[in-house]
């Protein structure tokens, strides 16, 4: 596949990193930690509280530095200052409380602060943040106030935000924990098509293993560590391994696993409702 | 004993031009026997009617009374009716504040003036009912825990308040699927052990189904249903979905497999009577 002989879009070799807790002990979060994420690719990163997982997220847009190892974004090693501002620009965050990302009164004014403060001309902050609000369907929204969006909106606020700066990569970390149904719907849906239509590289962390189905690769961890990585059907099927690492397979999965146990013939794969209703038809 | 709301309805910044009726006329009552989960969208006024239900607020109009009494009076007994409800908010980690988790834990017994020894043994049993081990953690600094344990130390600190019910604002939010299970354990064993009474808002339609015995539907400020959990997933999903809910994803993997024509019958709604279903369906044991 000629997607696979491109340079990777995030490089990470032997990253580890270490700090010290408030009762003065030192804690290695990441152990040499590798991974490569293509241009385009959808990975979702799942594990435990305490995994790791945001630490690393974190990485990506040099929020935090290696303690050794090295974090190349499109080639730029995040501990080169000179690079710094670039890393940020390519690599967009969204966290999980949708209040704590807001800027401004307006939600144009909101998603023009990026580009803002990078000194873009008006005329193209204007079309960017058109643009940047078409993308996440949010555009009749444009002079509302963000405080009085729902959970969902703030995110997708949030997430045009990232474009606007000419974010290619977004590194969402958990970003529907706090959102109900509704807008846990708008998220995953506004991340899909963001990935398929615009290309853009994601990373995505949740504890919502029916979010990270429609990954091309799921990356699991724990403690620091990349314990396995593969597709999500390669992922999901391992459901003893993952439940004993506190985490749980998608439900049609799970029962698909206790049918074969129990000797029905069924094909590899099932992670979806959709596949075992076909297995079982 | 029962918590009961007659015709509240609440108006948040009343007399302003910003006045804006967010409750309108709910009554209802919930039993000490009863675990209640309540699920609404983003802004539907769940938060605002938690409120209403240890006297955090006080109706504009109606009355919120616990075995009579009424919760926003001033006297002692409105007092001792309001520390009968403790309060478990969203991320209740985020509000941990000692430096040891013994600290954390003993400042609301400490508060009702209790002897140190008295103190003690309320920490301990808290610290036990949640499933932390009192002497590996009491001395420990809170921050330093994962979030599991984090968020479990919070709700001892509110059971150390030895409660007759308690409200829980989205316990399992942001936590992996071990720790949820380890805080509905705890919420469960407090539930049937101590018979206290569970009042639970969550965005999770999982939880809603697995752990309550009464399902509160809010929209726009009003209780649109009110029932069996099973029962209204299963004969209201449509109204469900059209206020911005859904259904859990046992019901989404039945759909799928009817649509395949492989009926499971709507009493089921749990993966060990689903796997039974198939099985005998399919001629295996």
């Amino acid at each position: 596949m000629e997607t696979k002989q491109q340079a990777p879009f995030i490089d990470i070799k032997d990253l580890s990193h270490i700090y010290t807790d408030t009762e003065n002990n030192e804690v290695l979060a990441l152990d040499k930690v590798n991974l490569a994420i293509r241009p385009g690719e959808f990975v979702a990163v799942i594990g435990t509280n305490g995994s790791g997982k945001s630490t690393l997220a974190r990485h990506l847009n040099a929020l935090l530095l290696p303690s050794e190892g090295t974090v190349k974004i499109q080639g730029m090693d995040t501990l080169d200052e000179t690079k710094l501002w670039e890393i940020r620009q390519n690599v967009g965050m969204v966290f999980q409380n949708p209040d704590n990302q807001i800027v401004a009164a307006v939600v144009e004014e909101d998603v023009a602060f990026g580009p803002e403060n990078i000194g873009v001309p008006p005329d193209e902050i204007r079309q960017r943040v058109e643009d940047a609000l078409k993308a996440v369907g949010m555009t009749e929204y444009r002079t509302r106030a963000p405080h009085l969006l729902s959970g969902g909106q703030k995110q997708r606020v949030a997430i045009a935000g990232t474009l606007a700066l000419g974010s290619n990569c977004i590194v969402l970390d958990e970003p529907t924990a706090m959102l109900d149904p509704q807008g846990r719907k708008e998220i995953v849906g506004t991340v899909r098509k963001l990935n398929k239509e615009k290309h853009i590289t994601v990373v995505y962390i949740t504890h919502n293993m029916v979010e990270a189905i429609h990954a091309d690769r799921v990356v699991v961890m724990k403690k620091g560590r990349i314990l396995f990585q593969g597709t999500p059907q390669e992922v999901f099927s391992r459901v003893e391994e993952l439940e004993e690492l506190g985490l749980e397979a998608p439900l049609a999965a799970k029962v698909a696993f206790e049918l074969r146990k129990t000797g029905m013939k069924l094909p590899q794969g099932i992670i979806t409702n959709e596949d075992l209703a076909q297995a079982l038809a | 004993m029962s918590i009961e709301l007659e015709h509240v309805s609440f108006t948040y910044s009343k007399g302003t031009p910003y006045e804006k009726e967010v409750l309108h006329d709910i009554s209802l009552t919930i039993e000490k026997g009863e675990f209640v989960a309540i699920i609404g969208h983003t802004g539907s006024g769940k938060s605002t009617l938690i409120q209403h239900l240890n006297g955090l607020l006080h109706p504009t109009k109606g009355k919120a009374l616990l075995d009579g009494t009424d919760l926003s009076g001033k006297t002692k007994e409105a007092r001792a009716a309001r520390g009968k409800v403790g309060m478990v908010f969203q991320y209740p980690e985020h509000q941990l504040f000692a430096e040891t988790v013994y600290e954390d834990v003993a400042f609301g017994p400490r508060n009702l003036g209790l002897t140190e020894d008295e103190v003690e043994q309320r920490v301990r049993e808290a610290l036990q009912f949640v499933g932390l081990d009192y002497d590996a953690l009491a001395q420990r600094s809170p921050f330093n825990l994962s979030g599991g344990q984090m968020r479990r130390v919070a709700i001892a600190g509110v059971v150390s308040m030895k409660p007759d019910y308690l409200i829980l604002d989205e316990p399992s939010a942001g936590l992996d699927p071990g720790a949820r299970r380890d805080v509905f354990r705890e919420i469960l064993s407090l539930y049937k052990k101590q018979g206290i009474g569970i009042i639970m808002v969550t965005h999770s339609m999982e939880d809603a189904l697995q752990f309550a015995n009464r399902l509160l539907v809010v929209y726009d400020g009003r209780i649109i249903m009110d029932g069996k959990p099973a029962a209204l997933f299963r004969e209201r999903r449509k109204e469900l979905q059209d206020v911005g809910l859904d259904i859990p994803e046992i019901y989404k993997l039945k759909d799928a497999l009817r649509a395949k024509g492989l009926a499971i019958p709507e009493t089921v709604t749990d993966t060990a009577s689903l796997l039974k279903e198939i099985r005998k369906r399919k001629g295996l044991k």
